[in-house]
């Protein structure tokens, strides 16, 4: 017991009544601070092979890190305000205020997550530049999601709007069945690889995926995917000009197909976009290593700029 | 007899002087001391006094005032069968409601001024020769012809061994030392410990501290709590119809009852009630990490069932956590566990448990030739029906070994065993005993007694350690059986196992 990381547990109070579940690790003041923000019907866990790749840099005082639950997600509460991704870029914005009110940041964002930065910028693009010094976004989109009725979104936005209706009011019958096909359940992978993960995604991934997906309730996935299908920031990220920007998508990405990324990168002409083989829609699970290294990248370059200052 | 003779004039001396001659001295004034002290005073008996180290009655429901503090046995049951209340708020009462009970029958009865408090026993020796226990406390010293334990397992706190606990900079304190003038109000608590106070004090606190964070060794069986408020109209039917109270107390007592046959006779009956409790717990939780670690690899039973519905919800809330890791050390300002991980910390909150395989009270009591009750227990607890020990002539244990029970009311053993206790001083006194003590012969065969009905419970096979079992992994403190079982054991004295000494002779021994 060389090296000890600082842990502490936080519940951000938004204005609204929501309670988030932070987990900062790391000392209050190391140079920079990275914030994860998770995807649709995951948690904060999902950023856990990533986080551990960066473990040793928190170790040594170089970094804070921080992963939360989106509201509704996780361990976090869901609040009075309706649902939006506008919502969930105002709650990143208090969570920044209250956990990180200096210093420089890099804003990491997974799926929704990314689209929670994108709001975030829209809504406050001051922050943008100065405070955060870095983005990350991974298996994102900055709006159209469901235009395309071959892809699984567009599929999916099929569901709407009786028969999500019909799930919430029936949700305790829904989790009964969904009880019924757990995440160990050969089955069930197999549709979670299918609709999430890459050709080299081992069993483990999917389960550790399929896992935190499957704690997720009925309400998260109902309420959210009309808030995701109404995301549209495609006029509106020039706060992320500001700020240097890594996008990364799978090349087998069936939710966020890599064309979402590559509207993402002609409209920020000096964001660094990877495209990754034979990878899926849970890029930071199937290829840590990868968005460990973009993020290093943009951390050093927060930490180079501190530095000159 | 030359070397004791001598002795005699200094005790003689004490006697006469600071020390106060009493025929019966209880040592506690919780359920146990209250239970006696109120059984004689209803058959006359006055010529007593209860020793009791605090300034309250009222034991360990006088010290457990953390928050959220509660009894897990409804409050129909646990209480004494006497003394019924019909006013009762809660179906599972909290420790304030409780402790008012205790002080409303200790005055009612009359036995409060028969309370010497501030009295700690210091120590309590048998004289052979004088035929008394010199009971010496901070309140004075007493010369009792008899003398009666009833200091509780749940009295001592036990405080854990961590490195460095000592250098904390912040509050520590243990659940059953509760400091009710810290606030923890924004503050970064860490809870040691998960047993039965913890899962209590953790939802208590969670939603004002601003962060909680509980160290689990090792995870409890977790079941529904089914408390709900009295209502009045209950509150006028208990009052008003007689035998309602006590009918539901019997119901209550009967259902409890059946978790034995699970815990102590067949373990696949534990089956349904382990389901319940994982359903419970997937109810709770949904967290698929959390709920691994907040799973138990034991049998339920083995450990003390917990019942709760807001503790899971409150290790699961946004500013708790989980941790599994062991403890490494307790710095100034945080705790770091083995995996390398520190969290800062304003107060630690030891919810550690209490010195139940080692009674301290053991240490104070010396018997005939000088040696301790944890001398000659340091093999393990032998009692003759958990009560009596040879070579402690007229010494009485209430709430000592093999008593204890984890699935009902703890009132219902006490009251049994005051019944026992009772007739061992009326027959002293039918028979003109000055003297009266158990066999090793009678020890012999009640340890095998229990020894025996232990076998294959859950508690000794269910695959977990546990405060219910001493160093060596005997029973010592559970009675493994139903609890009507023990009743019908205690229910008078079992003469034949006792030799009693006349008052006129001087040491010859009548057996019966």
């Amino acid at each position: 017991m060389t090296a000890t990381v600082q842990r502490r547990v936080a519940a951000v109070r938004t204005p609204d009544g929501a309670q988030l579940h932070a987990v900062v690790d790391g000392v209050d003041d190391a140079p920079v601070t990275l914030v994860l923000a998770h995807g649709w019907t995951l948690a904060q866990a999902a950023w856990d092979d990533v986080a551990d790749l960066l473990t040793p840099a928190v170790a040594e005082g170089e970094l804070r890190l921080i992963r939360y639950d989106q509201r509704g997600h996780g361990r976090s509460t869901w609040g009075e305000a309706e649902i939006s991704m506008d919502q969930l870029g105002e709650d990143l914005g208090t969570l920044l205020d209250q956990l990180v009110p200096t210093g420089p940041v890099v804003l990491g964002g997974h799926s929704m997550g990314g689209m929670t930065i994108m709001c975030l910028a829209a809504a406050r693009p001051e922050l943008f530049g100065d405070r955060v010094r870095g983005v990350v976004l991974v298996s994102t989109s900055a709006g159209d999601l469901t235009s395309d009725p071959r892809s699984a979104a567009g599929r999916m936005a099929t569901l709407k709007p009786a028969v999500l209706n019909a799930a919430l009011a029936g949700a305790v019958v829904v989790e009964k069945l969904r009880a019924l096909l757990p995440p160990t359940h050969p089955r069930h992978r197999k549709m979670v690889r299918d609709l999430l993960y890459g050709a080299d995604a081992t069993e483990e991934m999917v389960l550790a995926g399929a896992e935190i997906m499957h704690a997720s309730t009925v309400r998260s996935f109902v309420s959210f995917m009309p808030a995701l299908d109404e995301h549209d920031k495609r006029e509106n990220l020039s706060a992320l000009t500001s700020a240097p920007v890594e996008i990364l998508v799978g090349d087998s990405d069936k939710l966020t197909p890599r064309r979402h990324s590559r509207q993402l990168a002609e409209a920020l002409p000096d964001a660094q976009l990877y495209e990754v083989e034979r990878t899926g829609h849970m890029l930071p699970q199937e290829r840590p290593r990868l968005v460990a290294d973009a993020i290093e990248r943009l951390l050093a370059d927060a930490t180079r700029d501190e530095a000159a200052a | 007899m030359t070397s004791t003779l001598e002795t005699q004039p200094a005790a003689a001396s004490r006697a006469a002087g600071s020390a106060r001659q009493v025929r019966v001295a209880i040592i506690g004034s919780g359920f146990a001391g209250l239970g006696m002290a109120i059984a004689l005073r209803r058959r006359g008996e006055t010529d007593f006094v209860v020793l009791e180290r605090a300034d309250d009655v009222g034991g360990t429901w006088r010290d457990n005032t953390y928050p959220g503090a509660a009894c897990d046995v409804q409050s129909n049951l646990y209480s004494f069968s006497f003394a019924p209340n019909p006013d009762w708020g809660r179906s599972y009462s909290e420790q304030p409601e409780i402790q008012a009970y205790l002080q409303r029958v200790a005055r009612r009865f009359g036995v409060r001024e028969h309370c010497v408090f501030g009295a700690d026993v210091v120590a309590a020796r048998w004289h052979d020769t004088a035929r008394r226990w010199e009971v010496r406390t901070t309140a004075g010293t007493f010369l009792a012809r008899v003398l009666i334990s009833a200091a509780g397992a749940l009295a001592d706190p036990t405080y854990p061994d961590i490195p460095g606990l000592d250098t904390f900079d912040g509050t520590v304190m243990h659940s059953a030392r509760w400091d009710a003038s810290h606030d923890l109000i924004g503050e970064r608590v860490a809870v040691i410990g998960t047993g039965a106070s913890a899962i209590q004090v953790v939802p208590a606190i969670q939603p004002v501290v601003e962060s909680v964070t509980v160290y689990q060794r090792t995870p409890a069986w977790v079941v529904p709590r089914t408390d709900h408020p009295v209502k009045p109209w209950m509150r006028r039917l208990y009052r008003f119809v007689p035998g309602l109270q006590k009918g539901i107390r019997g119901a209550l007592y009967l259902f409890r009852e059946f978790l034995v046959i699970g815990m102590a006779k067949r373990r696949r009956f534990l089956k349904p009630v382990q389901k319940l409790a994982q359903a419970h717990l997937h109810r709770q939780v949904r967290d698929p990490k959390l709920r691994a670690a907040l799973t138990p690899d034991y049998t339920i039973g083995c450990k003390r069932i917990l019942i709760s519905n807001d503790y899971f919800p409150a290790v699961a809330a946004p500013n708790a956590e989980l941790v599994t890791a062991g403890i490494a050390e307790v710095r100034p300002h945080s705790i770091v566990t083995t995996d390398g991980v520190e969290r800062p910390t304003d107060t630690i909150v030891l919810a550690t448990g209490f010195h139940v395989t080692d009674l301290p009270i053991a240490e104070k009591i010396r018997g005939r030739g000088g040696r301790s009750l944890a001398e000659v227990w340091a093999d393990g607890m032998v009692t003759n029906r958990s009560a009596a020990v040879a070579g402690f002539p007229n010494l009485f244990l209430l709430v000592g070994p093999n008593v204890g029970v984890g699935h009902t009311s703890m009132v219902y053993m006490i009251e049994s065993q005051v019944a026992y206790v009772d007739d061992a001083l009326r027959t002293m006194e039918a028979e003109g005993l000055e003297v009266l003590e158990t066999t090793p012969e009678a020890q012999d065969v009640y340890r095998q007694l229990i020894a025996e009905k232990s076998k294959g419970t859950v508690w000794l096979a269910g695959g977990c350690a546990s405060w219910y079992l001493d160093e060596h992994g005997h029973n010592t403190t559970l009675w493994p059986d139903f609890t009507f079982r023990f009743r019908k054991l205690t229910k008078k004295l079992d003469r034949e196992n006792y030799v009693g000494i006349p008052a006129s002779t001087t040491g010859e021994e009548v057996a019966a």
